[in-house]
């Protein structure tokens, strides 16, 4: 039963990223970025971490996509133009090219020994992940903060100079 | 994880409530063509063509709202699964408690900033 | 899974689902009773008795009205943008509790879509995907009355999560779990002897900071400017009609009902009755079918309370302006919610820690 859920699921995340790449119009790049982060969560939930799962959810799917339709929006971005039919064939080149350096990338790693993860931390369910984030990544969770207060610093600081440049061209 | 499927039979049946209001919709309503229907609200103002791609003017204010939505977003999602160990925690040290002033810390540095240089009114 | 399992949730999540729904009509009528009521007039009392058929008048009304599409909108988007509202209003529901156990057929069955483990978690992530409704409909549009309503309205959305969050974690930290199940279960009995042992006298902060937030993110008055007839026509939703507006609204009273049942779960003592507990209900009644038709009928008496307190502020108070709006959300309740989750915090360890 699970294994047939994890299929459609990993079809449907698949058709919705590939959406992402494919749509013409931003705004639907985004609403396939909706769904191909819906399917992912629902993908961490099969996985049994539900934690993930809504997590991923609040953050990815509420709030950063939301961002990424703010900038679509503001932007007015038209429809892009169709793809002429004379450059299909170095696509399609493109494309198998891709495929192969994938597959070798990924013999590569199958051999290499320093990418093996020895150190997996066995921790799924939530309290275990957040007695995990506050005590051995404790570090990592107070830099964390420092990073996020320079992050909004930083934002406002482009914003001001965005505003004075606008300012200064009227 | 087999607490989830009931929310995937919730999903299906909101779903179908969705496509029968649409069929229902498209039954039951007339269809009388005018032509001033096919045009958006312009406030009264007849306009000629009905071309009207009017889209906004670049506002910057809403995509830092969005940004700083963001950051804050994260950071009340730091306090999620803080608040889920807190009270056990505390029966061992007061290292949670710390950790957390730290954090907000920060954070309150950076909403002060955020204030003390007016980046969110809304004009 | 077997087959009766699936079939009896199946039938319990439709019940639910399908007493959220009907919150719809209901609200719709006391709503507009309750405005008379305030305003001095008598409201509808011409379709049925007391107007009590007047919700079932307007659906009707909806159904058979035509549905103008204007030319130049994104279709895909246009169609979508109700329903993408309407479907993450409806999904909050499994997260809620509405009763204990009932016995059928001798196995115990929750009366709650699905007691997931995640469930405050559930509710703010599938809460905070209601703003691509807003902006996918209003962008889709393509009418820039539309437009600025949407943007508007969804900065307004979105600046009132962080508030919902800070409040929750604020209950989190209190109850030690994210199962809205559980937090209903440590809110039993009797505190000091006299009071219920609700979650309001522990976190009254909170309390107050959730309500103010959940009504912003309900669009209600006195935050409903994005709706609001006099400024921007419309707002996200001018370009819709017939039964694509009144979804619109279906979720937004489906919110309503989902918020204010959020309220009573984690501040009011969900399915309890206030002064007795479960065990002596059970010794009286006899039978546990009998003492969760108690629980669901206290539950559904608390949520009404609440949803006659959001009515009665809507048509109290007047209504805000876009920046006195942002400046509450950022500049009062956001400081506020983080002192509280300090406070309460400091407090917590002086009376626990070691």
């Amino acid at each position: 039963m699970r294994e047939v859920f994890f299929m459609i699921f990993s079809v449907f995340t698949v058709l919705a990223a590939l959406g992402v790449v494919v749509s013409r119009h931003a705004i639907f790049s985004a609403f396939s970025l909706v769904l191909s982060f819906f399917g992912l969560a629902v993908l961490y939930l099969l996985w049994g971490s539900s934690f993930v799962a809504m997590l991923q959810i609040l953050i990815y799917t509420g709030a950063i996509v939301v961002l990424f339709v703010f900038v679509v929006m503001l932007l007015d971005l038209k429809k892009e133009e169709t793809l002429d039919s004379a450059k299909t064939g170095p696509l399609v080149l493109a494309g198998v090219s891709v495929w192969l350096f994938s597959l070798l990338v990924l013999r590569a790693l199958n051999r290499a020994t320093f990418f093996k993860s020895t150190n997996i931390e066995a921790a799924s369910d939530m309290k275990s992940i957040s007695t995990l984030l506050f005590s051995k990544y404790l570090w990592g969770f107070e830099i964390l903060s420092v990073f996020l207060l320079a992050l909004i610093v930083s934002a406002c600081v482009l914003a001001r100079a965005e505003h004075m440049e606008r300012k200064a061209d009227q | 994880m087999e607490a989830f499927l009931p929310i995937g039979i919730l999903f299906l049946f909101a779903v179908a409530v969705c496509v029968g209001i649409y069929v229902l919709t498209n039954l039951l309503g007339p269809r009388i063509f005018q032509k001033n229907k096919l045009s958006t609200y312009e406030c009264g103002v007849q306009n000629p063509l009905f071309e009207t791609n009017a889209r906004l003017p670049f506002k910057f204010r809403f995509y830092l709202i969005a940004v700083i939505f963001l950051l804050f977003d994260v950071e009340g999602a730091f306090f999620l699964p803080w608040a889920l160990v807190y009270r056990e925690s505390l029966q061992v040290n007061a290292n949670l408690l710390v950790a957390m002033l730290v954090f907000s810390l920060f954070i309150i540095l950076g909403l002060i900033y955020v204030f003390q240089n007016n980046y969110l009114n809304v004009d | 899974m077997d087959l009766t399992e699936l079939s009896i949730v199946s039938i319990k999540t439709l019940l639910i689902y399908v007493a959220f729904i009907h919150v719809v009509p209901v609200m719709i009528w006391v709503e507009r009773k309750g405005a008379a009521l305030i305003q001095d007039r008598p409201g509808p009392n011409r379709v049925g008795p007391f107007g009590l058929f007047q919700p079932i008048a307007d659906a009707v009304k909806f159904l058979f009205k035509e549905d103008p599409v204007p030319k130049e909108v994104n279709r895909l988007l246009y169609n979508l943008g109700p329903f993408l509202i309407l479907l993450p209003s409806s999904l909050i529901i499994a997260a809620i509790p509405v009763g204990d156990r009932v016995e059928i057929f001798g196995r115990d069955v929750l009366l709650q879509v699905a007691d997931i483990d995640v469930a405050l978690l559930f509710f703010l992530s599938i809460s905070s995907l209601g703003v691509y409704g807003i902006l996918f409909g209003g962008w889709a549009s393509n009418n820039k009355y539309s437009l600025l309503g949407a943007m508007r309205s969804s900065s307004q959305v979105i600046s009132y999560e962080i508030p919902i969050a800070l409040a929750a974690a604020n209950a989190v930290m209190f109850y030690g779990t994210f199962s809205l199940r559980q937090m209903v279960l440590q809110q039993e009995g009797v505190i000091l002897g006299f009071l219920p042992n609700w979650g309001i006298w522990f976190q009254p902060i909170g309390f107050l900071v959730l309500f103010v937030a959940l009504f912003a993110e309900t669009n209600r008055l006195p935050f409903d400017l994005p709706e609001s007839e006099a400024e921007l026509v419309g707002g996200y939703h001018t370009e819709y009609g017939s039964m694509k507006f009144a979804t619109f609204f279906m979720a937004e009273y489906i919110n309503l009902a989902t918020a204010s049942a959020l309220l009573v779960t984690l501040f009011f003592g969900g399915w309890h009755v206030p002064w007795l507990s479960d065990s002596w209900l059970l010794l009286k009644l006899g039978s546990q079918n009998l003492v969760a038709l108690v629980q669901v009928s206290m539950f559904v008496a608390k949520v009404s309370v609440l949803l006659c307190i959001f009515v009665w502020v809507r048509w109290t108070v007047p209504r805000f302006r876009f920046d006195q709006l942002m400046h509450l959300a950022w500049g009062n309740l956001i400081p506020l919610g983080l002192a509280n989750i300090i406070i309460t915090a400091i407090l917590l360890y002086f009376f626990e820690g070691r």
